[in-house]
């Protein structure tokens, strides 16, 4: 009888400790540079999660934008054994991808991506539909033909818009031949002007005084971290300024058409919970960004000589004066 | 074997500071001369020497090595056949490197690098005899680092490096200057040793009157960029300190006097 | 620290231990400072990354990164001797060019290895867990590039070389052409970079052209820990003392990561700071081992 009791207790003992071990779910956060978006990016995930009341152990790192640091997060996330890992950006994504492969105890492990522009350029998925491995995510692929339906509407006759881009970015080149393909559908042609640093934006958009009707900023952290500059030049030569980063708007470009990055955060908390409820990465296609907002800087349009046409006055998410 | 012609070097031409450190030099050199250059400070000679070696290329003149002109000829190119030893006991061993490396170096003056090994089995003994004959007791420190050594040691040794494949060329300058007088000694006694014994054709610098006239066949004054004087054979044979100096006076007085007479008349 | 993490520090210590060679050779035995290796190493990645997007076999499109590396090693070399601008001046100026060259050979800032084939997928297919293939693979190369270069060094053209960096007087005075013997030096240090770069791209999944940064001072860290702490006398102690640096040096810092007092983190950003301070440590070693070994008497 007591040895019968015994095993009971032991084997309930047993149980116990097994419920109590299945506990909260384990992440690991790989983001690879502090910067205000991906901070949102994160802070939106989490708020996601908590939300839901779902359990979570995070692990969070940041590379400093020093892919060296990226690699060995990558190493040290498969010492954490998470039951989820979200790799924000796209260099962080890699180097999360790439521990994994060496890893063989992670390979059904989810990688979830957010805050990358090209998961198939970036070798993270091979479709978009169909991602085929335990990798899939967010894309904050800037969908161009909304932004520059945009910029036409505040200026119908535009014929050429400046492209200020870092070239040191790969988010902002992929996106060179989508926004000239755009354009032309719409009627107008694109003028490229690259820089290599933060110190060289005043000259390349100096540049382009005189030479185009509009300058377009992509999210490209690069410029948008000297982005007083362009406003400077373009609010001195009545050059309109448009962003795809809501931010800058309130800082002085005249509009943007963007998310917010808190939103694209959010939303990837969503696939991950249904993941870790079992859904499976190889089938869950790549979501796109779907809730865009429309923010317009009134004072900024008056001072660069742009009207504001009424219907996206109607639109605007938000206006600042 | 070599030629001088008007060898002219000035040091910072075209400027404010501009010196005429060699003057139109016309020096002949024979095959196992052994020439003691001495002057006044600033007279030129360490300048003639570098000439000589390659440091710089003459502003005027000619340098001609058996015929051939080599006044542009790089330092190194000129190291084919120009052994030198410094002021500077450690400017001519490498002292990160060992005795026998340092060795090995010197053995392969003049000829291509390439990838045998540098120190080679067979060279080991010949170093061994040849460090012997200087009787520091170097033979027994093949592997040592040559910066443990003295300065001493090390000016032995670049003067057995500068002449383990005999140079047709061997250029001294002031190379006991810089070491106490037992080592300076036991220095010029090598000197002498080696270049009798391998009958090299040398200049030598120095300071010192008296070892000038003791050794070489050959003694040139150098002042103020020109030669002076140039004694050899039976007249050098039989020179004395005094004299020496008399002469210097002399000539030292007729410039003197030219330069005054240019002045005042 | 968990063990993956101390195999990770030791893979990263492996393959930029190559690249540490690489700048022993230059700051060390040529006593040239050569920042070009910021420039080289990501030069040698994006060669290698476009090589095998394009088709080549991962192991020769290394050897095309040395060549690349290589050459940008002489253009540095060449500005010194034959223009006679200052070392430092001169490689500072390759670095800065390299970084339009490479984004140029990438076609953009960043080319993707993921799913390519890597000097890591023979040993893949062969079944062995991949953070096992990857230091031992690194650690082969490594042991026999640093054979190589003790090698080199002790050949005619090596010792030479030795003799360059520490009395050029005199070796010129020997027949040697130190110019050609600075260009041959600066060029085979970069190549030893580029090679390491095209490792680290395959090693990590992508060549990015913003790589490179810290590459001086990463190696430069390393030469100087490891030559502190596992001696430098004689030139194949001090090679052999220089990769362990490396791992020595990816080990503090990984172990820097993960040092938590309180509430205070040692983060990413830190690691300048921390590089500076090992730094300084290392060369105060001597010092403090002077000055208790000889109270110790």
């Amino acid at each position: 009888m007591k040895r019968c009791m015994l095993t009971v207790f032991a084997v309930m003992a047993v149980l116990a400790a097994s419920v109590a071990y299945a506990g909260p779910y384990r992440i690991s956060v790989s983001q690879f540079v502090e910067h205000p978006a991906l901070d949102a990016v994160l802070k939106g995930f989490q708020d996601q999660l908590r939300e839901k009341a779902v359990d979570v152990q995070y692990h969070i790192h940041n590379a400093q934008a020093n892919m060296a640091t990226a690699n060995q997060i990558g190493h040290q996330i498969m010492g954490e054994k998470p039951d989820l890992i979200l790799a924000i950006a796209t260099p962080a994504a890699q180097a999360c991808a790439q521990a994994l492969k060496k890893a063989p105890h992670m390979r059904k492990t989810p990688l979830l991506f957010t805050a990358v522009t090209d998961p198939v350029g970036g070798g993270l998925v091979k479709d978009l539909k169909h991602p085929g491995a335990n990798i899939t995510g967010v894309s904050d692929m800037l969908p161009v033909d909304q932004h520059l339906l945009m910029v036409k509407t505040f200026l119908p006759g535009i014929k050429r818009m400046g492209f200020l881009y870092s070239a040191g970015e790969v988010n902002s080149k992929i996106l060179v031949p989508l926004f000239k393909a755009e354009a032309a559908k719409l009627k107008f042609d694109i003028k490229e002007a690259t820089i290599s640093k933060s110190s060289d934006v005043y000259q390349a958009v100096k540049s382009l005084v005189g030479q185009v009707d509009a300058v377009f900023i992509p999210t490209d952290n690069t410029v948008v971290s000297a982005l007083e500059a362009v406003i400077k030049v373009c609010t001195e030569n009545k050059l309109p300024l448009f962003n795809a980063d809501v931010d800058s708007v309130k800082r002085g470009a005249i509009a943007a058409m963007g998310f917010d990055y808190y939103q694209h955060g959010y939303q990837t908390g969503e696939m991950a919970l249904h993941i870790l409820h079992g859904a499976d990465p190889a089938t869950t296609q790549v979501e796109f960004q779907e809730k865009l907002q429309l923010h317009i800087n009134a004072q900024a349009a008056e001072q660069m000589g742009v009207a504001i046409p009424a219907e996206l006055l109607k639109r605007a998410d938000h206006v600042y004066n | 074997m070599i030629q001088l012609k008007q060898f002219t070097k000035y040091f910072h031409r075209d400027g404010v500071d501009q010196v005429l450190a060699l003057d139109g030099i016309d020096l002949g050199v024979q095959k196992g001369d052994f020439i003691s250059i001495i002057g006044s400070n600033g007279a030129g000679k360490s300048t003639l020497l570098n000439g000589l070696a390659g440091t710089y290329a003459p502003d005027d003149g000619q340098i001609l090595f058996g015929g051939k002109d080599i006044g542009q000829w790089p330092e190194h190119r000129r190291a084919t056949f120009i052994g030198r030893v410094f002021q500077d006991p450690l400017m001519g061993t490498c002292g990160a490197l060992t005795v026998e490396q340092n060795l090995a170096l010197a053995k392969r003056r003049g000829k291509r690098r390439g990838f045998a090994l540098g120190v080679k089995k067979e060279d080991r003994q010949l170093f061994e005899d040849r460090l012997k004959e200087l009787g520091l007791g170097l033979e027994n420190r093949l592997g040592d680092r040559v910066g443990l050594l003295s300065g001493g040691q090390r000016q032995a040794l670049t003067m057995l490096m500068a002449t383990v494949i005999p140079p047709q060329v061997l250029l001294l300058d002031e190379h006991t200057a810089a070491l106490d007088p037992k080592t300076a000694r036991q220095i010029l006694d090598l000197t002498r040793k080696i270049i009798d014994d391998r009958h090299l054709t040398t200049l030598m610098v120095t300071h010192n009157m008296r070892i000038a006239i003791q050794m070489g066949n050959r003694l040139i004054m150098l002042h103020h960029g020109k030669i002076i004087l140039d004694i050899k054979g039976e007249e050098k044979r039989s020179l004395t300190q005094e004299e020496l100096v008399a002469r210097f006076y002399d000539r030292q007085k007729k410039e003197d006097m030219l330069t005054d007479r240019m002045l005042l008349g | 620290m968990t063990w993956y993490a101390i195999i990770g520090a030791l893979e990263q210590g492996l393959v930029y231990g190559i690249m540490v060679l690489g700048v022993y050779l230059t700051f060390r035995v040529l006593d040239f400072p050569d920042l070009t290796v910021d420039g080289s190493l990501p030069l040698g990645a994006a060669v290698s990354a476009v090589a095998i997007t394009k088709g080549v076999d991962p192991f020769a499109s290394i050897l095309l990164a040395a060549c690349a590396g290589f050459a940008a090693g002489m253009v540095t070399a060449l500005l010194n001797t034959k223009l006679k601008i200052l070392h430092l001046l001169a490689s500072i100026l390759t670095m800065i060019a390299l970084y339009s060259i490479n984004i140029r050979i990438m076609d953009g800032p960043n080319v993707s290895l993921l799913g390519a084939s890597t000097v890591l997928d023979p040993f893949m297919a062969a079944g062995t867990a991949g953070y096992v293939v990857a230091p031992v693979m690194y650690g082969l190369l490594a042991v026999l590039i640093t054979g190589g270069i003790v090698w080199f060094l002790h050949t005619e053209l090596g010792q030479a070389m030795l003799a360059t960096g520490d009395n050029p007087q005199m070796i010129r005075s020997l027949g040697v052409n130190t110019h050609h013997i600075i260009i041959i030096g600066v060029g085979l240090s970069n190549a030893l970079v580029a090679v390491s770069g095209a490792l680290v791209a395959q090693n990590q999944g992508a060549s990015d052209v913003n790589m490179g940064i810290g590459t001086i001072i990463a190696g430069l860290a390393s030469v100087i820990l490891g030559e502190t702490v596992f001696g430098s006398t004689g030139v194949t102690r001090t090679c052999i003392a220089v990769l362990l640096g490396s791992v020595l040096y990816r080990l503090a810092i990984a172990m820097a990561l993960g040092l938590k007092l309180g509430n205070f983190a040692v983060t990413p950003s830190d690691l300048n700071l921390i590089t500076a301070l090992l730094v300084v440590l290392a060369l105060m070693a001597p010092g403090i081992k002077r000055k208790f070994g000889g109270r110790a008497k």
